[in-house]
């Protein structure tokens, strides 16, 4: 379902060229569970973004579902990353003038798939998340949870093939961090959508099927 | 969709409610100085175009022996039996004049205009090349001059549009001149030269007709300098190349506030344009900083799917809506000061005489319209650039924050 192959990513510092991947192979099976765990600085994030279609690897390629991502054109990457992958960022990554049932719809839009149902579904999984009484709140009348679980919502408006969670309870307490990736897992097992997590917790990889450990830049085990 | 972004544009308006307000207001006073500077400009143009040519000739060029008084405005040339042809001057290319008008003036007595005994100045004009007498209608009819068709003086009486009689022969009243304060001016009756000439037999009764009345001859010229010229040169320029005339200079202190004052309005232009480049300059670099201030927010667009245009496109209108405000804005309060500058200088101009002509109503609105689609314009340039780039950038490096 997803395969990378040498894959590598360097950065021009002011000290010369850094390489934050260097090389890594990986495939995650359809419907799977995966955790990339490493400390701060590994390369996890980084190898996320590559295989989320969000940030151009210097070299190596990535495959979703039969497709080299990297080989399409920027507006045909758009699509895919619009129709086939959801992401949940370790920030509120809520567009803080849209309403929750807004920022939940606004993929479908985007894609152009928007119709009569689109917030018939927005509002379906907002209230699948605990959230059908904040369809018209704002993101700041929020707490970090419920915008985190938000963004679980939005990632799923589009039905997508997989789910990218880059530290999604970086930043939240533990009664939260465990509600949201109950959320995530439940995604994963009732859904069949294939999920990455990308954590330095030990404790949130362990309930992974497959853990890839990052360091420096290449897979440790 | 386009709601949504339309939405999107407007809450972020919202979100920095002071910055907003600034950047519209100064995109306001940009469009306003260029809607109202348009306007004002314009009717200006169009009141100097009347004002000045009300205001005569810078000079007069008559036969050597003809006695002159001296007046203010050179409007009409005075009456002599001494003749010039009328294509002295014409003949002569002096580039130092600009706008030449021909005259014919016969005195004539038993006319059937006024009192019996009273003379009469009958004024041979031609209608497309007049500049001095056809500013000073009062009242016309609502067509073209023809033959056959007179203008009264301001003391003459005459009801527009009905018949004068001159020398037996029906005329029609065709306009009425304003008071100008120069007597063969008040009390004279113009004609085209045509006109005239239909009259020559009935003028010369059973004498000779006057020599005026010949074909190709005139009574003298009215002249206006061409731009940057000087009347010493131009008086120079005449009597070096015409042969037998005088020539009798204006009020000089006019032509300089006519020339001075051309320069002035295209003065006025040019720092129309340098604040409206300021401006739009401003509103580039306050759009530079606010889609660096969004990029995370652009990031998360790119993220979850938004295409290189739709992420422009968000920009752009939100760019298009503030200066497009500021834009409708500015035309309303260029109106509101316009109203202003009516009620107090129009109406001190208007009082003392001088006329003031407002550009009529369609183009006010094309001005109107144009400083709304230039105010909007200014914020598609302020913000394509920035945008672009952002548009181009990795959309993690976006959501990171990165520089």
């Amino acid at each position: 379902m997803l395969s990378c192959r040498a894959l590598r990513k360097s950065y021009v510092a002011e000290r010369g060229e850094v390489l934050a991947v260097d090389g890594i192979d990986l495939d995650v099976e359809a419907g799977r569970y995966a955790a990339i765990i490493g400390r701060s600085g590994s390369g996890k994030s980084s190898l996320m973004a590559m295989v989320g279609g969000l940030s151009r690897p210097s070299d190596g390629s990535v495959t979703i579902d039969g497709t080299d991502i990297w080989g399409l054109s920027d507006d045909k990457l758009a699509a895919f990353r619009n129709r086939r992958i959801g992401f949940v960022f370790q920030f509120a990554s809520l567009l803080p003038t849209l309403r929750l049932v807004d920022n939940v719809a606004l993929p479908a839009m985007l894609g152009k798939r928007g119709d009569g149902d689109t917030y018939g579904k927005a509002a379906m999984l907002l209230g699948r998340m605990g959230l059908g009484d904040h369809l018209d709140a704002y993101p700041s009348e929020c707490s970090a949870g419920e915008q985190r679980r938000a963004a679980i919502a939005r990632a799923l408006i589009n039905d997508p093939v997989l789910l990218l969670a880059d530290e999604p309870t970086s930043d939240l307490d533990e009664q939260t961090e465990i509600e949201i990736m109950d959320e995530l897992l439940a995604v994963n097992r009732e859904l069949g959508t294939t999920l990455v997590l990308v954590t330095h917790n030990l404790a949130l990889a362990e309930q992974a099927e497959q853990i890839v450990h990052i360091a420096g830049g290449t897979i440790a085990s | 969709m386009r709601w949504l972004l339309l939405s999107l544009a407007l809450q972020n308006l919202g979100r920095r409610k002071a910055r907003s307000f600034l950047l519209i207001a100064a995109v306001a006073l940009g469009s306003g100085v260029v809607f109202t500077g348009a306007v004002l400009m314009q009717s200006i143009d169009r009141s100097m175009a009347v004002g000045f040519t009300r205001l005569g000739a810078d000079m007069m060029v008559v036969p050597e022996g003809a006695l002159t008084n001296i007046t203010a405005s050179l409007l009409v040339v005075e009456p002599t039996e001494l003749v010039l042809d009328a294509d002295a001057l014409a003949k002569a290319r002096i580039t130092s004049l600009g706008r030449i008008a021909a005259q014919k003036v016969v005195r004539v007595e038993h006319s059937g205009i006024g009192s019996h005994h009273e003379s009469a100045d009958l004024i041979g004009f031609e209608p497309a090349q007049d500049f001095t007498v056809q500013p000073w209608l009062s009242e016309k009819l609502n067509r073209p001059m023809q033959q056959g068709d007179v203008i009264l003086g301001a003391v003459r009486d005459g009801v527009l549009g009905s018949q004068l009689l001159i020398f037996g022969k029906p005329h029609v009243v065709y306009g009425r001149l304003g008071r100008t304060g120069v007597g063969t001016h008040e009390r004279g009756v113009f004609m085209s030269f045509a006109t005239l000439d239909a009259l020559g037999e009935a003028i010369g009764g059973h004498g000779t007709k006057p020599a005026v009345l010949a074909p190709g001859k005139v009574t003298g010229f009215l002249a206006e300098l061409a731009p940057g010229a000087t009347p010493l040169q131009a008086r120079f320029a005449i009597l070096s190349n015409v042969k037998g005339v005088k020539v009798v200079a204006g009020d000089t202190t006019l032509s300089g506030i006519r020339q001075g004052l051309a320069a002035l309005l295209d003065g006025i232009v040019a720092l129309m344009v340098l604040m409206f480049a300021s401006t739009a300059l401003m509103v580039s670099v306050l759009f530079s900083a606010i889609v660096t201030e969004r990029r995370a927010e652009l990031g998360l667009l790119k993220a979850i799917g938004a295409r290189r245009g739709q992420v422009l496109g968000v920009m752009v209108t939100e760019a298009i809506l503030a200066t497009g405000i500021g834009g409708i804005l500015g035309v309303v309060l260029g109106v509101l000061v316009m109203r202003l500058f009516e009620r107090s200088l129009v109406y001190y101009l208007e009082n003392v005489g001088v006329p003031f002509l407002w550009v009529d109503l369609p183009r006010t609105i094309a001005f109107a319209v144009g400083a709304i689609v230039l105010a909007a314009a200014i914020g598609v340039v302020g913000v394509l650039y920035p945008a672009w780039r952002a548009s181009r950038r990795d959309a993690y490096d976006l959501v990171r924050g990165g520089t």
